[in-house]
């Protein structure tokens, strides 16, 4: 008994560390002066803070825009992903379509996700570059909300299907119409559901590299994981300015899982049946 | 509104589940539609409120056909069997849903949700989740929902089936009255006879997705139109023996009674309540054995072997009679039905084709 606690609390403890152990290091190197970074042997907790990193990176440099890009384009995706996600995972589950099609196409859906992302950044690049939408937030809200579509339409297929259909029939008996009855009774019933898909969505929105990468290069349009890899060069490498862009880039996403933790419990639509 | 069902018919794939059902129901009748676990009682309802499709025939409302009309502009109101209420609602947000979604204004809503409220006694439960109510209590919140606007007619779904026997008996005696209140046409599915006999000023008996027997629930009882109805109406179950009728006999195994009819092979349906059962020999009376009685306070019900027959009677409650105890039966042959043998008729009455 006490035994496996131990061997559980350990393992644990260890998992721990090694998934905070880069978050400390990161947070340090951004609050050391560039001799303090490369001591040896490493300063774990003695040295001298200092703020100049973050100055440089968000007063210096552009970072404040790359921060802002990065929110736009994850805020505007996400919401298209979601309403157009929610409404065909809604239809998916809620019609029979002839030729089994319903079936079908959540496969076909899916299938969408299912090659590696590399293989469509050229043809995306070549089709942006003939839209001239190189090098616009335009370009990464329409890849995100396509890239984030099948994994809406996947999660909320299943919250839907936990729905129970009498309450939908009992709403439109009562007077309502289909939209109405979506909008008033099944998506307060998914809402935890929702709000769990959003988080999902905007964490990979805001943590997109390789499209970020290919389709945007200038100042204007780019992201914040692009702009933070652009101080690997040739001739240095900015630890400092990176690891402080890197702490205010985890932030918002942090902040926001932990706000949204309530919710990403569930239990809302217990007692709407008789039992 | 009177409700109006011409040769609708509902298949799911290759099976007929409701097969050429036509029934006209008069303006503010309560009728019930009674059948057997899996006759097409639901699937008949869900069609009238437009949850699902016809597959052939008509559907009228008033002098309305509609079949085509969306559920939503259907006037209807349902009680479903699952009460259906939305659970991230409060009661008095649940009961005033449907004058939300008409866009009946906030002081109008109030009052008529107090009002039905009040008349089915809810009035504390209205800041309350359904999940914090009893089944019970949900039923009449449902009920409420439905009552809280004037709908062409109320459909219920086998709204008490979850209730204790009890609250059961309760809230069917409110059911009638309040029916008998607001005279809105009511159309109530049900597998229990005893409720469909007690609310019904009409009852539709259905089999297997057709219609037996469409009557006041007097002549369901005393009149049923064929085997099917007869055993199914009434508690405990008619009696049947299978036989013939030869030279003004019936001939069963070891029962042999005088019947005025011609000859042909019959089943005799008797109720429990016409075969009286005495432990003193009597002159023309049957010899029986008894199989087990069961003393229900107010009467006796007293199952019987006559040779290979099993036949139960209703007896006084001071009834008295040991296991295997012989006694003797007579059956009052006049009350008795009399079936086509092992075959029972659908019920295609002249006067029911509308
Ligand atoms: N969506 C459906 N698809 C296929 N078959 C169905 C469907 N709905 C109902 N059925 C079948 O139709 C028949 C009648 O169902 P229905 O629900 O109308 O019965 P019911 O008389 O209401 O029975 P119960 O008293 O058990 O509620 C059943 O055999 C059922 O399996
Ligand atoms: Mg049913």
């Amino acid at each position: 008994m006490k035994r496996t606690r131990i061997f559980r609390t350990g393992w644990l403890v260890l998992a721990l560390v090694a998934a905070l152990a880069p978050v400390y290091w990161m947070l340090t190197i951004s609050l050391k002066t560039e001799v303090d970074q490369f001591a040896i042997p490493p300063k774990w907790f003695s040295f001298t803070p200092t703020l100049q990193h973050y100055t440089d990176a968000f007063v210096t440099r552009s970072f404040g825009q790359y921060l802002l890009t990065s929110a736009i384009v994850a805020v505007v995706s996400t919401f298209f992903a979601l309403l157009i996600g929610t409404l065909a995972a809604y239809a998916l589950t809620r019609f029979r379509l002839p030729w089994n099609l319903d079936h079908k196409l959540s496969l076909w859906i899916l299938s969408t996700r299912m090659f590696p992302a590399i293989v469509t950044a050229v043809p995306l690049f070549l089709m942006m570059r003939d839209l001239r939408l190189l090098n616009t937030k335009l370009a990464l809200i329409i890849v995100y909300t396509a890239f984030n579509l099948p994994f809406v339409v996947w999660m909320m297929r299943g919250f839907f299907a936990e729905v129970p259909r009498d309450l939908e029939e009992a709403a439109l008996v009562d007077g309502d119409s289909r939209l109405g009855a979506l909008v008033r009774v099944v998506l307060p019933l998914v809402s935890p559901g929702l709000a769990a898909t959003a988080v999902f969505c905007l964490i990979v929105s805001w943590n997109e590299f390789l499209f970020a990468l290919v389709l945007t290069q200038t100042d204007a349009a780019m992201t914040l994981p692009v702009g933070i890899a652009g101080r690997v060069t040739q001739y240095e490498i900015k630890w400092g300015v990176m690891s402080a862009a890197g702490v205010v880039a985890m932030m918002p996403i942090l902040v926001f899982a932990l706000a949204m933790q309530r919710y990403l419990v569930r239990g809302l639509s217990l007692g709407a049946v008789k039992g | 509104m009177s409700i109006k069902f011409k040769n609708v018919t509902k298949s799911f794939g290759d099976s007929k589940v409701v097969d050429d059902f036509s029934l006209k129901i008069e303006d503010g009748e309560f009728v019930v539609l009674l059948g057997p676990s899996g006759c097409g009682k639901t699937t008949t309802l869900r069609m009238l409120a437009g949850l699902e499709s016809v597959t052939s025939g008509d559907i009228y409302v008033g002098d309305e056909r509609i079949n085509d009309v969306p559920t939503q502009r259907r006037d209807l109101a349902m009680v479903f069997q699952s009460y259906a209420l939305y659970p991230h609602m409060s009661i008095a947000e649940n009961i005033a849903y449907p004058l939300r979604v008409r866009k009946v204004d906030r002081n109008e809503r109030e009052q008529r949700v107090a009002r039905v409220a009040k008349m089915l006694e809810i009035e504390p439960l209205l800041q309350r989740k359904p999940r914090q109510l009893s089944g019970g209590e949900r039923q009449r919140v449902a009920l409420a929902r439905a009552i809280v606007r004037e709908p062409r007619a109320y459909l219920m779904d086998e709204p008490l089936s979850n209730l204790d026997a009890r609250l059961r008996v309760q809230m069917r005696g409110e059911l009638k009255r309040l029916q008998h209140q607001l005279g809105t046409t009511t159309i109530y599915v049900t597998h229990d006879q005893a409720e469909a006999m007690t609310l019904a000023s009409r009852v539709a008996v259905m089999k297997k997705g057709r219609l037996q027997q469409f009557d006041t629930p007097l002549n369901i009882y005393n009149h049923p139109a064929n085997r099917f109805v007869a055993e199914f109406v009434g508690s405990p179950s008619m009696n049947l023996i299978d036989g013939k009728i030869e030279h003004g006999v019936f001939l069963s195994d070891s029962i042999k009674i005088p019947i005025d009819r011609s000859d042909a092979a019959v089943t005799i349906g008797l109720r429990p309540e016409h075969v009286h059962v005495s432990t003193a020999p009597l002159d023309g009376a049957i010899p029986a054995s008894v199989y087990v009685t069961e003393l229900m306070g107010n009467e006796t019900f007293v199952f019987l072997l006559v040779g290979p027959h099993k036949i139960i009677a209703r007896a006084p409650a001071d009834f008295r009679a040991e296991v295997n105890c012989k006694v003797w039966l007579r059956l009052e042959t006049d009350k008795a039905h009399f079936f086509p043998k092992e075959h029972s008729t659908d019920y295609t009455d002249q006067k029911q084709s509308v």
